[in-house]
């Protein structure tokens, strides 16, 4: 019986989803193409050491690995970005790239919900390019996506890494205490990351801006509430940097479709600047996440600064469904049906149909009986007096 | 309508008091009904009561948009999702506890641990003595009285089960366990106008 069945976190896209699927990516696929994103596709199994080497290291626990004939291991591409950016330092020679990507990766570990262990992401790399205005246009073109891929009433929530970084940066953590107030803050636990800082000796200025950081959340107002928490250069840097991103995006027309966070802190390690969400009401975890990883690609041989985002496939689907936005099914324009003898008139009525634009189905079976099951606009019968609609 | 996922069992009434001096209509529940999912009766809040270890699973996965909770949940379940605000109820530590007279079981190479907190053990023993998890659901304090574990890690709230049963407290891990308002990182965003002005009251009200 377990033969039939597939392991946890991983499922089959049966016909309806699959179209649904499919029709999001025909839409986003006119999108990148529409705003100069050229194609990439980056090989499912890579080795082990490529991600396990670097300094934002993936935790080998939610790799899925297995041995080549060498006995080296391998692994089941982790991560889009990491893949597109080993790719742009080792294979483009182009100072600049502009690429987009349908690809799925795996992560062992995540399961439950809409959280599965096979993810079908959309996304957008812009390599080689740095500043507000980079990072503006690129969180414009994710709310458009959204758009496009048909989901209502999306929300771009943005952060800075710098913030966090800044605050922390004089407070001489090692790189797990810092990880563990990373999530603590990440969570909003301001108690827990207070109680960590406050056993490695951290001044009651810090401590007084940590508490506060999980408030700091909304709109503009956010950045006046940010700038009085501290002197920190580079947190304060993050925050004009974010004022300028608003800027340029509500010159853009965006304003209603940007919130703030400053508290935001993200697990992957390779953020190195402004962090966003793309949210609907509908899915209970971002639909779209992204962000700037300037320092990325020094691990594999070259500094390519760069901004991306990817667009969870499954989510976009679970949001469209709850919004009653899934595209419908097509019907069939035309079955046709035919008697012995004249299978060659029954397949040429059907070429025709098809050069005509439209949607053809050929009965297996002989006799007029075979259309009785078939559901299509119009359904026709090839015998041999001719083609007669029925 | 806001949908919160409230734990049944030792912080239910609390947290039905707590929201109702916010101005939160919980009149629904107050009833006896066996009815799992109530709704105001303005129909401005929806209310499931669940295992309060299921409450970071609904507000996770969005299902519900806050939740009550106590800390010792949140650190065992470990989901993604924001803590908003300590609600300073049911205070309790999380420790490891045995028998006094044998303390030195903690240096025992491969400890037996009795635990309903399995995550939580594990992160805690991770860089210590070797364990052995023995996970079990109620009355814990019973493994180490009928030889069953060597030590017990659970919550101590006034230590008195433990007492009654010779047992002592022979560290705290975490202290200042507490319920916490839990949001789901999306709705927080997404739902804010309804959402801020409540949580800013129940800010006001625990402080």
């Amino acid at each position: 019986m377990i033969l039939k069945k597939l392991p946890t976190g991983v499922q089959d896209i049966l016909p309806r989803e699959c179209r649904a699927l499919a029709s999001v990516r025909e839409k986003l696929t006119r999108a990148f193409e529409s705003r100069g994103y050229d194609p990439v596709l980056s090989a499912a199994v890579e080795y082990y050491d490529t991600y396990a080497g670097i300094r934002n290291a993936l935790p080998q626990e939610r790799m899925f690995k297995f041995t080549d004939q060498d006995g080296k291991l391998l692994v089941l591409r982790p991560d889009a970005t990491l893949s597109i950016s080993r790719i742009a330092a080792t294979k483009l020679t182009e100072p600049e790239a502009r690429l987009y990507y349908f690809l799925d990766k795996w992560d062992a570990q995540s399961a439950g919900g809409v959280r599965t262990r096979e993810i079908f992401q959309a996304g957008i790399e812009r390599l080689g390019e740095e500043g507000a205005f980079s990072d503006a246009q690129t969180i414009a073109f994710a709310i458009d996506c959204m758009h496009e891929a048909g989901l209502a009433d999306c929300i771009l929530d943005i952060g800075h890494v710098g913030f966090m970084k800044g605050l922390l940066e004089e407070c001489g953590l090692t790189d797990a205490q810092a990880e563990e107030v990373r999530a603590s803050l990440n969570a909003k636990d301001g108690l827990n990351a207070e109680r960590l800082l406050r056993g490695s000796g951290a001044k009651e200025e810090t401590l007084a801006a940590v508490r506060a950081l999980p408030t700091l959340f909304g709109g503009k107002e956010v950045f006046a509430a940010a700038r009085a928490l501290t002197k920190n250069a580079r947190a304060l840097d993050a925050v004009a940097h974010l004022e300028e991103v608003r800027r340029i995006l509500a010159d853009m027309g965006y304003e209603d479709s940007i919130c703030f966070d400053l508290g935001t802190g993200k697990s992957l390690s390779y953020y190195s600047g402004i962090v966003f969400s793309g949210l609907v009401r509908e899915v209970g975890a971002p639909v779209l996440s992204g962000g700037r990883y300037d320092g990325l690609a020094d691990d594999f041989g070259r500094h390519i600064p760069a901004v991306g985002f990817a667009i969870g496939l499954k989510r976009v689907l679970v949001a469209l469904e709850r919004q009653r936005n899934l595209p419908a099914q097509p019907v069939c324009d035309a079955a046709i049906a035919c008697e012995e003898g004249c299978e060659g008139a029954a397949e040429r009525l059907s070429k025709q149909f098809v050069s005509e634009g439209r949607r053809v189905t050929l009965a297996a079976q002989y006799g007029r009986d075979a259309l009785a099951g078939m559901n299509a606009k119009e359904k026709w019968y090839v015998s041999k007096r001719g083609a007669e609609r029925i | 309508m806001i949908n919160f996922a409230l734990p049944k069992g030792r912080l239910a009434e609390k947290s039905a008091q707590l929201l109702a001096q916010c101005g939160v209509d919980t009149a629904v529940l107050s009833e006896d009904t066996r009815k799992l999912v109530l709704e105001s009766a303005d129909g401005k809040y929806g209310f499931f009561l669940v295992k309060p270890a299921d409450v970071p699973v609904y507000v996770e996965s969005g299902v519900a948009d806050l939740g009550i909770v106590g800390k010792d949940t949140l650190i065992e379940e470990g989901r993604d999702l924001y803590e908003m605000l300590d609600l300073k109820m049911g205070e309790c530590r999380l420790s490891i506890a045995g028998y006094p007279a044998r303390r030195d079981v903690l240096t025992n190479p491969h400890l037996r641990v009795a635990t309903k907190y399995v995550n939580t053990a594990r992160r805690v023993f991770a860089d210590r003595e070797e364990i052995e998890i023995i996970p079990l659901h109620g009355s814990i304090e019973l493994a180490p009285v009928t030889g069953l574990a060597d030590v017990i890690f659970d919550v101590v709230q006034t230590g008195s089960t433990l007492r009654a049963n010779g047992l002592v407290v022979l560290e705290d891990v975490y202290t200042g366990i507490t319920a916490r308002l839990v949001a789901n990182k999306v709705c927080l965003k997404t739902k804010a106008a309804e959402l801020l002005p409540l949580i800013a009251k129940l800010r006001e009200a625990v402080s």
